[in-house]
This record gives structure tokens, sequence and C-alpha cells, in this order.
């Protein structure tokens, strides 16, 4: 078997070595240095876990972590339920149907994205508070006002999942108007009603979309701090904080991260192997202009009202509760004070989005053209901070900036130069931080619509005689802009949202918008937070409009 | 495609502007440091702060600069910074997190005759690690309709079956509540204060959410009779710019409880100087200048706290609210014993 | 010109190959055509050859300059091959003569150059035109123009017409090799189609699951496969089993394997007519008229089915069919 000895010996050690040395190239290398540069903060926090939990590991797994553990899988459940209703509805008549406004809705069904929870959640309680909107309105009406208690469990999963499902929408619909054309005619064809098709043939072929998306919105659900916190329902995130401040025990914090990472990576797995049990998703786009039903009047009129309640409510409600508040407190709040504060904001905001869709596209294209298969593996280990809660990225990021600043100063120092903290406590470790966080949002939209590009045209560009860096620019780059705009558009918004890691980390003289809203609302001002937070709302609101025709075009 | 372009055109114009403007940001930290300049860790978030800030800025020509975090987050960030901490002065809204600072040797003994002589002893710390710069009450505020004041007593008295499915209070995450049992602990001892614990979350209308002023509007929205509340909230409710919420706080009454005994349960909003403070007398100037005639006013009046100088007359509000026994604990006490309250707090339920 | 020397690759760490111990030569101006089906290894050769994958073991020369072995890898864009994809893979972004420009940026004269190619391809017009404003047939002749432009010293043709319509591929087939040939570029043409190979190729490479089945001229295919697949690829071909050998009476060499080409299958109405040394009657069970011949479906004596052809018209129901033994392939046996 001469054959057989070949075989062996391609695969023997000494010739895997071998290839080994051929195959490593600078990207392989570059691609390693940047993962583990973005990865350099779940590393701090791992190696924690080593050094034991807290004394109190003990008090919080008796009497809190049942109640963690609940209200978690109570939230990830309830939530689960209501973006599905909410985003999957919306987004096939939107997709499928002609009725009264629907362009309108298009887009007006991404907006709710731009308010960060738990400022719907500060809404919400104004709304349905004694003496709240609601109560006035009631009143006004001569009508016994029954008052719903909103600040509890359930009134949290409404208020995150009613902010939340436009991720699941965005993901729905592009499916339903990319890829189901075909399929649809194929439906009809064979003489299946509108529902059975939709029942028996979209949802099964769109449920990777769909959980995709939903996947995202459970992230955002088990990272919540700010709804959680102030409707008093005790999560994993709270108790992070709650063991880390209030019982003063970072590694007991460091603890339950590692346990809520556990469990959002039951999730990813989850969606890991849903998705690989139908693979079917086909590359092409379908050209085919899509033909939407155009239904009764009274039937319009339904479908109108089912895809306008999660707007009402996600957006129209809050929005209209917060210029309420802002009528009221505007002369307090608003100075040039604020002014500046919101160009920082909105200066940071976009900074952090070009370095974050940097480092997406370094990490996708190094490891693509470093021809080892294992790095393009290990290069997804940098987008795993999208996991963890931004608090505790703050405190993996402190613990290697600060060392590594008392290791310059010191060196610094004996030339005589006094340097005092260059990385931490300054825009560099908040940009840093906001990278790691954020890399996830910035990677997916890109990878996927690199996917979307075949190999063989970055191929042909490299059998023409092209390299790497080149054929990015002219032949990869220009084929993917939309992805890429994408990216920086879904960062810029989540970074202005961003609470907690901006919290810890944000520098001197620096204000962000949310922080200013969180400040207020956590001194007990909700109303004064108004004009922060619709300050936030109408900046993110912009590219959210723009992002929609991107996605469009797409 | 034409739109894409000026988006990125105008998205790097943006960036090149950001750019400049941390390069000008970072050459007027450059300048000042050779100024004068004091850097303050505060947990207070008021607008008020701000113009005592800008007043002594005036008066000294010493720049402040503000990082504003909750207390936790400040002392943890200063524990990491260490040595190389820019902090100068930190200030929480409770005594409690200052004798921790203290603890995790975060401030520094300073010599200063104005503070010493004008904070009464039990508001300050005994080795002059920290100051007192305004005093909260912990009361009862109770639905004038259905609560007779006479009924009303004590803290220890509100875990009795009377007010079962009464009592509104807010999460024990909340620092005043922490140090309103870290006091009973002091007082009457651990068990007690975790059979005190246990009372409270049995007679609890609700499990405990929202924020003190929610508790005060639940109670007029007859949820429960009582609230355990922060005096200055029902200022800040008194004056708010929402006509509903001035409403609702008129209806409650207010009850200084212990009066008989121990006093009212107080706490402070103080300050301390860091260990490490890179201008120290500044730092002494500025503490200094908080409890000046001026600042104190400010506080008062803007923020309905109770002034630690006599000599400065409490707004009308809270004047109106009469005189009250307090507690004298030394407020070292709630720090040393806030841990143990945590516990407690989590061991009896109280979410 | 091109020296492949036992190439391996696998993409499952050895557990299968999709190229198993691969070598043959390549002449300098000859055009050979690699045939195989879908999943014989075909595109990875290529793409080992081009430089877009890399060998697990053996080495791949170009004019005798090694390119890639276990210690050696030339980049892709070093190795001046040109690669014309099978789905084309022209730049969407880019006009038909940017697309051709692409490739010789460097060089001087390129505008000249440029629409030399496009002239050659026969399409003088159409540079300023997108990718998909053109047909398939017109996106094809670009993509040649384009792989062309830089010179190469090999041309590699990834199943050019697979996605071709058949009118438009014969058509297409013999215009696309008329411009190569103008060219004399060394050509690997890899396709499925064996008629395709036949028509262009100078010498056929068949593969077969990873393996090289037979390398030869096409006449020497025909006449001499190396096993009855390559006997199959190139003409309909009968597999002389047991049930046969018994049917027609004609015992064979055993642990061997032997098959009849179609066309070498006589029939006659009669035993006597037919001139053959194997016979047997048949029953007639299905007659289906393709153009001039017609093709039989038989009930063997012994119960066997046999499909074979004839120009005859006139069939009876039973009739003889029967062969000769020099017209026997002989394989060893798989």
């Amino acid at each position: 078997m001469q054959q057989g000895g070949n075989n062996n010996e391609a695969f023997s050690l000494k010739t895997r070595i071998k290839r080994l040395k051929r195959d490593v190239n600078k990207w392989s290398v570059f691609t390693l240095a940047i993962v583990f540069f973005l990865a350099l903060p779940i590393i701090f926090i791992g190696v924690e876990l080593f050094s034991g939990p807290g004394e109190t590991w003990g008090h919080i797994v008796e009497y809190l972590l049942p109640d963690y553990i609940w209200n978690s899988l109570y939230l990830v459940f309830i939530c689960s339920i209501l973006v599905l209703i909410f985003g999957v509805s919306s987004a096939w008549f939107v997709s499928r149907y002609d009725f009264l406004f629907r362009k309108q809705m298009e887009w007006l069904l991404i907006l709710p994205l731009a308010i960060p929870s738990y400022i719907v959640g500060y809404a919400y309680a104004g709304i349905f508070d004694y003496g709240g909107s609601l109560d006035l309105l009631f009143r006004k009406l001569g009508l016994e006002f029954i008052r719903i208690d909103i600040m509890n469990r359930a009134g949290l999963a409404f208020v995150l999942s009613i902010s939340l499902f436009p991720y699941v929408y965005v993901s729905a619909r592009a499916f339903f108007l990319n890829q189901a054309n075909n399929l649809l005619e194929a439906s009809k064809m064979l003489g299946v009603g509108e529902r059975k098709t939709f029942f028996k043939l979209m949802l099964p072929l769109a449920r990777p979309a769909i959980v995709a998306g939903l996947v995202l919105v459970l992230m955002e659900v088990l990272n919540d701090y700010g709804a959680a916190k102030y409707y008093g329902v005790n999560t994993f995130t709270t108790g992070i904080f709650r063991s880390w401040f209030s019982l003063e025990e970072p590694q007991t914090a460091v603890y339950l991260s590692a346990l809520l990472i556990c469990f959002i990576f039951a999730l990813i797995l989850f969606e890991k192997w849903q998705v690989r049990k139908i693979k079917f998703t086909s590359s092409k786009t379908n050209s085919t202009q899509i033909q939407r039903n155009k239904a009764k009047k009274p039937i319009q009129w339904m479908i109108f009202l089912v895809v306008f309640l999660p707007i009402l409510l996600g957006f129209i409600l809050p929005v209209a509760q917060l210029i309420y508040w802002a009528v009221i407190t505007a002369s307090t709040v608003f100075n040039m004070e604020f002014v500046m504060t919101s160009l920082q904001s909105f200066a940071i905001a976009i900074a952090s989005a070009i370095i974050t869709v940097l480092f997406a596209l370094i990490l996708i294209y190094f490891s693509k053209w470093s021809t080892l298969s294992t790095i393009k593996n290990i290069s997804r280990i940098g987008v795993l901070g999208y996991a963890i809660p931004g608090a505790v990225i703050a405190i993996g990021i402190m613990i290697p900036t600060l060392a590594l600043d008392k290791w310059l100063i010191n060196m610094l120092g004996k030339f005589g130069i006094d340097t005092g903290l260059i990385i931490n406590g300054t825009l560099l470790a908040l940009l840093y931080a906001y990278a790691v966080r954020f890399l996830a949002v910035a990677y997916n939209p890109i990878d996927s619509t690199a996917l979307k590009v075949d190999n063989s045209i970055p191929d042909s560009s490299k059998v023409l005689g092209v390299g790497n860096i080149r054929t990015f620019f002219k032949i990869d780059f220009p084929l993917i802009k939309t992805g890429v705009f994408s990216a920086v558009i879904l960062v810029f918004i989540d970074v202005m949202k961003e609470l907690p890691l901006t919290l810890i980390l944000k520098p001197y003289h620096i204000d962000t918008l949310a922080v200013k809203a969180f400040e207020y609302a956590s001194d007990e001002m909700v109303m004064e937070a108004s004009i922060p937070s619709l300050f936030i709302i109408f900046t993110a609101m912009i590219p959210v409009i723009f992002l929609n025709k991107l996605l469009i075009k797409k | 495609m034409k739109k894409l372009l000026l988006a990125v055109a105008t998205i790097s114009l943006l960036v090149a502007c950001g750019n400049d403007k941390k390069k000008s940001e970072t050459s007027v930290t450059e300048e000042t440091t050779k100024d004068q300049v004091v850097n303050v860790y505060t947990h207070r978030h008021y607008e008020p702060d701000q113009d005592i800030f800008k007043m002594f800025e005036e008066k000294t020509g010493i720049k402040v600069k503000v990082i504003n975090a909750s207390a936790d987050e400040l002392i943890q960030k200063m524990k990491m910074e260490g040595k190389q901490s820019p902090a100068d002065v930190l200030i929480t809204v409770d005594a409690g997190r200052l004798s921790r600072a203290k603890g995790e040797g975060l401030l520094q003994s300073i010599n200063s005759d104005i503070l010493e002589k004008t904070i009464p002893a039990h508001l300050q710390d005994v080795d002059n690690q920290w100051f007192g710069l305004t005093k909260r009450a912990r009361i009862i505020a109770y639905a004038k309709d259905r609560v007779k004041p006479e009924d009303l007593s004590t803290y220890e008295d509100l875990v009795d079956e009377k007010w079962k499915g009464k009592i509104l209070v807010r999460s024990s995450s909340n620092i005043y509540n922490q140090s309103l049992l870290a006091s009973l602990i002091a007082n009457n001892g651990e068990e007690a204060a975790q059979t005190w614990a246990e009372g409270i979350v049995a007679n609890m209308a609700r499990s405990p959410k929202g924020s003190d002023r929610d508790q005060v509007k639940a109670v007029v929205a007859g949820e429960g009779d009582l609230a355990i509340v922060n005096s200055y909230y029902i200022g800040k409710m008194l004056n708010s710019p929402d006509a509903e919420e001035v409403k609702t706080a008129q209806q409650i009454g207010l009850f200084f409880p212990n009066q008989s005994d121990r006093g009212t349960h107080i706490n402070v909003s103080g300050a301390g100087v860091a260990k490490y403070a890179p201008n120290k007398e500044n730092a002494i100037k500025f503490i200094e200048f908080l409890i000046s005639q001026e600042a104190q006013q400010v506080f008062t009046e803007a923020n309905y706290e109770y002034p630690v100088l006599e000599s400065v007359e409490a707004v009308k509000d809270i004047k109106a609210w009469g005189d009250f026994k307090e507690d004298n604990l030394s407020l070292n006490k709630l720090g040393e014993n806030n841990k143990k309250a945590v516990l407690i707090f989590d061991a009896a339920g109280w979410k | 010109m091109l020296t492949i020397n036992s190439i391996s690759k696998s993409f499952d760490k050895g557990k299968t190959y999709a190229l198993e111990n691969v070598s043959f030569n390549l002449k300098a101006g000859q055009v050979c055509a690699i045939v195989g089906e879908s999943g014989s290894g075909k595109t990875t050769l290529v793409r080992l050859i081009a430089g877009l994958e890399r060998p697990d073991h053996g080495s791949i020369a170009m004019n005798n300059k090694i390119i890639a072995s276990l210690d050696k890898f030339v980049q892709p864009e070093k190795r001046k091959i040109g690669l014309v994809f099978q789905e084309y893979a022209l730049f969407p972004h880019l006009t038909i003569l940017e697309n051709v420009l692409y490739g010789i940026s460097k060089i001087r004269n390129k505008k000249k150059k440029a629409q030399e190619m496009l002239d050659l391809v026969g399409l003088s017009d159409m540079g300023k035109r997108y990718p998909h404003q053109l047909s398939g047939g017109q996106q094809q002749r670009v993509a040649l123009a384009r792989a062309l432009a830089p010179e190469p010293s090999l041309l590699i043709l990834d199943e050019p017409f697979s996605n071709l319509d058949t009118m438009l591929r014969t058509q297409l087939r013999n215009e696309v090799f008329e411009i190569i040939k103008k060219t004399e570029v060394t050509v690997l043409f890899v396709t499925h189609d064996t008629q395709d190979a036949l028509s262009v190729a100078d010498e056929i490479l068949i593969l077969q699951k990873g393996k090289v089945i037979q390398k030869d001229v096409a006449a020497n295919l025909y006449v001499k496969p190396n096993t009855l697949y390559v006997a199959s690829l190139f003409g309909s071909t009968v597999h002389i089993n047991k049930n046969l050998q018994n049917a027609f009476r004609c015992p064979l060499k055993q642990d061997c394997c032997h098959a009849i080409r179609n066309e070498k299958i006589i029939v006659s109405p009669s035993s006597a007519e037919a001139d053959c040394e194997y016979i047997t009657a048949a029953q007639v069970i299905k007659k289906i008229q393709l153009g001039d011949s017609t093709q039989l479906v038989l009930k063997l004596e012994s119960g066997e089915q046999l499909t074979v052809m004839t120009q005859d018209k006139n069939i009876a129901d039973t009739i003889y069919v029967g062969f000769n033994s020099k017209d026997i392939l002989e394989f060893e046996e798989e």
C-alpha cells in the first residue's frame, strides 16, 4: 500500500510541523495578537476565577442565587415570547402586505432600538405611576383609574421586550425580503393558503434568522442593569453589581459573571445547533420584485393596528412621556454644558464605532488570509465580549491597563519623566472597552455580507497578481460597504446607549448623555433625566433611519 | 451611493473634529496641572453642587474637576488606581461609604481647625479622615387619612403585627437602607437587627422596588400606609416641577421615629481627602469651603438637606417639619456594620 | 512546464482525501483536459495549482521551479497563472474594461493592451458596461480576456461552460479555444463533459475520487481504457458480468472485469446471419426511436435484460444478439 504510506506520512507529526512552518504567515500572527488584545479583559477575569470566590459566595448561593437564576430564566422565557410575537408579526406584515403607511412603519419599527431600555423603563414607570400620565388622563376623562403596577418582573419583561424586539424584526424582515420570494411563489403555485404558508413554510425556514436576532435580544436582557434595578428585580447583572459594590467582593462578582457567561454560552450554542440543523440559506439574493398582497380595507386596518401596536408601545408612548417631562424640566437642565455633553457623546460614539469596525474588519480578513483554519476559529474568541456584562469588562480592563500604566510610570520615572496614568481613566481605556464590548455588533453584519461575496471574486484578484491588502481595498471593501456602514451605525447606537462600562471607565470632564440620564434617574430625578434621554434618542434615530435604508437596499 | 459617500465624508470630518477636541482637551489638562486644581470624585450628582463648585473656583482660582459615579464604583476605582490615583477629594452621600473608604486606606487624616470646630463631633471621623457636609434623616412618611401619628413610635415598632401589609420601602441594595440597618445593628445588636429585617419583610405591602419618591407615591395611591424615606426627597417633591408630585407630597404626613429614646437615624453626605491626593492643600481648602455659610446655604436651599453648619437656617419647607432629636451614634459604625447589614438583608429575603 | 508530484489534499485532517497521490506532467503549449464527476477533486486540483489551497503532501513545480511543496509556497499573486472560474467571478463593481485592466495595472500601455484583449474576445464596444449588463456568454469571454491580459504561462479554465445551455456551449467552446490558440498559452481545462474534452484537448486526464485513473490522448482512452469507468465515459458500455457471461456462454478470465461497447454488440434477425463468436436469442421488450437509430430493450433467454442500439428499422419480436472476443475490453478487477 504505497498510497497509504503517503497518507500516513501526510498527517504524521513531522509533516504537520513542516506544513505549519510553511503556512504560518504574518496574518496568522497579527490575528492572534489582535485576538489576544481583545480577549485580554476576559482572560484577566478568567485568571481571577482561580483565586476562588469571595467569603460571601456561600451566602449568595444560599439566599440570592436561586432568585437570580429564576428571575433570569423568567425574563429569558417571557421576553422570547413577546419579542417573537412583536418582531415576527410586524416583519411578516411589513414585507408581505401592502397597507396604509407601510413605508413609514417599516422604519418606525426600528426606532425603539434608539431608546436605551432603562429609559423605556423610567418612562413606563412614569406612565403607570400614581399621579402619572395615565392617571391624569383617566381623571380628565372622569374615569376611575385602575392602577396597573408595572414595576415588577412581568413589567420588566414587557419593558425589555418592547424596547428590544427590533433586533428580531430586522433579521426576520431581511429574510422575508431577500430569501423568501421564490419559496412563496412555489407555495402559492401548490395552492397553499397564506396562513399555512406562513406557519408551515416561512416560519421554519426563517428560524435561523429569527433565532439569531433573538439571541441578541436575550444577551441584552441578561446584561440589563438600569431597568432591572429600577424595577426591583434581582438578576445576575444586578447581583454582580451588588456583590462587587455592596459586598465589596470583586471575586464574587467575577464568579457570578462566569455563571452568567455560561448561561449566555448555552444560548449561543443553542443557536449554533439549531442553525446547523437546517442549512439551506442560499447566498444568492432574489432579484425579483416582491409582490405584496393587497388586502381588503378592513383587513388592511387590522394589519395596520397589529404593526402599529409595537411602535406605539415601544416608541411613541415612552417618547411622549419623556417629552412631557422635558417640557417641565427644560429650564433647569438645558444649558451650554449640556450641549457640550451631547457633542462629546457624539464624538466618542463615532470614534469608537470606527475603531470597533476596524477591529472587526482586521479580525475577519486577517484570519481569512492566514490560511490556517484554526486561526479562523480562534478569531471568534474576540467576539465574546458582547456576551459579557459591561461592568465585568470594565473590571477586566482596569486590571491590565493599570498594571501597564504602573509599569510605564516606573519605566519613564527612571528617566525622570512624570506621566501619571496614561491609559487608565483616559479615552483610550474607554475606547478599548467599547471595542471589546461591541466587537460582535460590528463583526456580524460585516461577516454576513462578506459571506455573500463569492470566494472566487477575491481569488480571481489574487490570481491576477494583486496581493491581499490591495485586493481588500479594490475588491472586497467596495462589495461589503453596506455591511461596514451598518456595522458603524449599530456600534454608534450601542455606544450612545451604553451605561455601566462608561460609568466606570469614563475620564474626567467627559460626560456622555447616557451617564447624565442615569445620574439624574439614580438620584430620583427621573423627570430631569428626560432631556438627555431624548437627546440620545434623537441622535440615535438619525442613523437608525439611515440603517434602514441600507438594509432595504441590500 | 452618493449619499453613502457623503456620510463617509461627514463621519470622517466629525472624527477629525473629535480628534482635535481630544488633543485640545489633553493640552488643557497639561496646562491646568501647572495651574491650581482639585480633582473631586463625587457621588453627589446634584445640579446645585455645580453652582457650589463654580463659587469655589471664582473665589480661589482653583479649578474643580469632577468625576461623577456611585460611591461604590469610585471606591473601587481609587483602590485600583492606588498611588497613581488623581483623586484629591472623595464625596459620598452616606457615612458608611466614607468609613469603608477609610477602612480600605483610601483617605488620610487632615488637620483643619475650621472643619474640626464647625462640624459636630458625631458627624465627623474620629481620625479626621472624613467630615459630614449635610444631614438627611431616614423618616416615616404616612398616609394622613389612614394613620394616626400617635400610633407611630420607633423603627422597632414597625415590625408590629398592626402594620402587616402596610409598609413600603425600597430595595436593600440602597445605601440608605443599609445604613439604617447598620445603625440598628450598632444600637440593638446583630440578632435584633436580623429579627427586625425579617419583621419588616413580613409587613411589606409589596416587594421592594423603585425609589424613595415612588414609595411616597405608593402611600398616596393606597398601596400601603407607611413609607420609610429620606427627608430631602420629600423636600424635593414639594418643590417638584411636576404639579402632581407636589400634590402627592402634600398628602402625606412625616414622622421622626425614636424621639423618646435615641433619636431618628441620620446620615450625612460627607467628604474626605484621598490618601494619595496630588493637591492636598487645595483639597482641604475645598472641603472647608463646602461647610462655609454660602455653600451650606445652597445645600439646604436647593437640595433640601439639613446643613451641618448650625448657623445656617434650614430652608422653609424643612423647618416646617420642626426640630427633632438625632441619633448621636458615631457614623463610623455605619461603615463598620455595612457588610453585615447587606448579609442580613439577603438572609431576611429583603430584595 | 507544469509538474505535479504525488499531491495529496485532505479537508478533514486525513480522514478522507479530496486528492490522493496525484502526479502528472504538462508540456508547454499543450491543451490538457481534466475530466471527472463533481466531487472527483478537479476543483481542488485547480485551486492547488493556482495557489488558492496548499498541498498536504507532494509538490508542484512550474517551469522547473517549485511553487508549492511541504516547505515552500509561492503566493497565488506571484504565480502568473490565468484562471477562469466556473462562475466567471467578474468584479461586479468595475466596468468590463476595468475588469480587464485589473491584472495589468503595472504594465505600460495597459489601456491599449486591455482594448486589444476585448477586441480579441469580440467585445470591443462593451468596455464601459458593467458585468450584470452582459449575457452569460459575454461574461465568459470577459473572464477569458481578463485572465489572458497579463499573458500567463498557464491558463486554467475551471468548468467554464457548465453554466451555459447546450447550444451556446458548443459555439462558445469553439470560439474560446480559437482565441486561446492565437495566444499559444498552455491550457488546463477542467470539465465534467467528455464532449468538451474530446473536442479541444491534446491530452485528457481522468480523475475519479481524488485519484488519477488515466492520462492519455483521446484515441487511446477509447481503445484502451484503464477501467470500466473510463470506458463508459467515452461511449456507452455494457459490463459483462457473470450472468451475461452465462447468457452468452462465454467463459472469461476470472479476477478481471470485462465490458463491451454498445456499438460493438451485433444485432441480427437470425443466428445464422450473425457473424460473432458469442450469441444468444432475445425478446424485444421495448423499442425507442432515437432519430436515425433505434434503442432496443431486450430480454435474453436467460432472463437478463440488455439495452442495445441498431440502425435496422425492421425489428422482429425475437432477434439474436452477440459480440466477438476481439472487442471485449479487459480491466483489472476493481
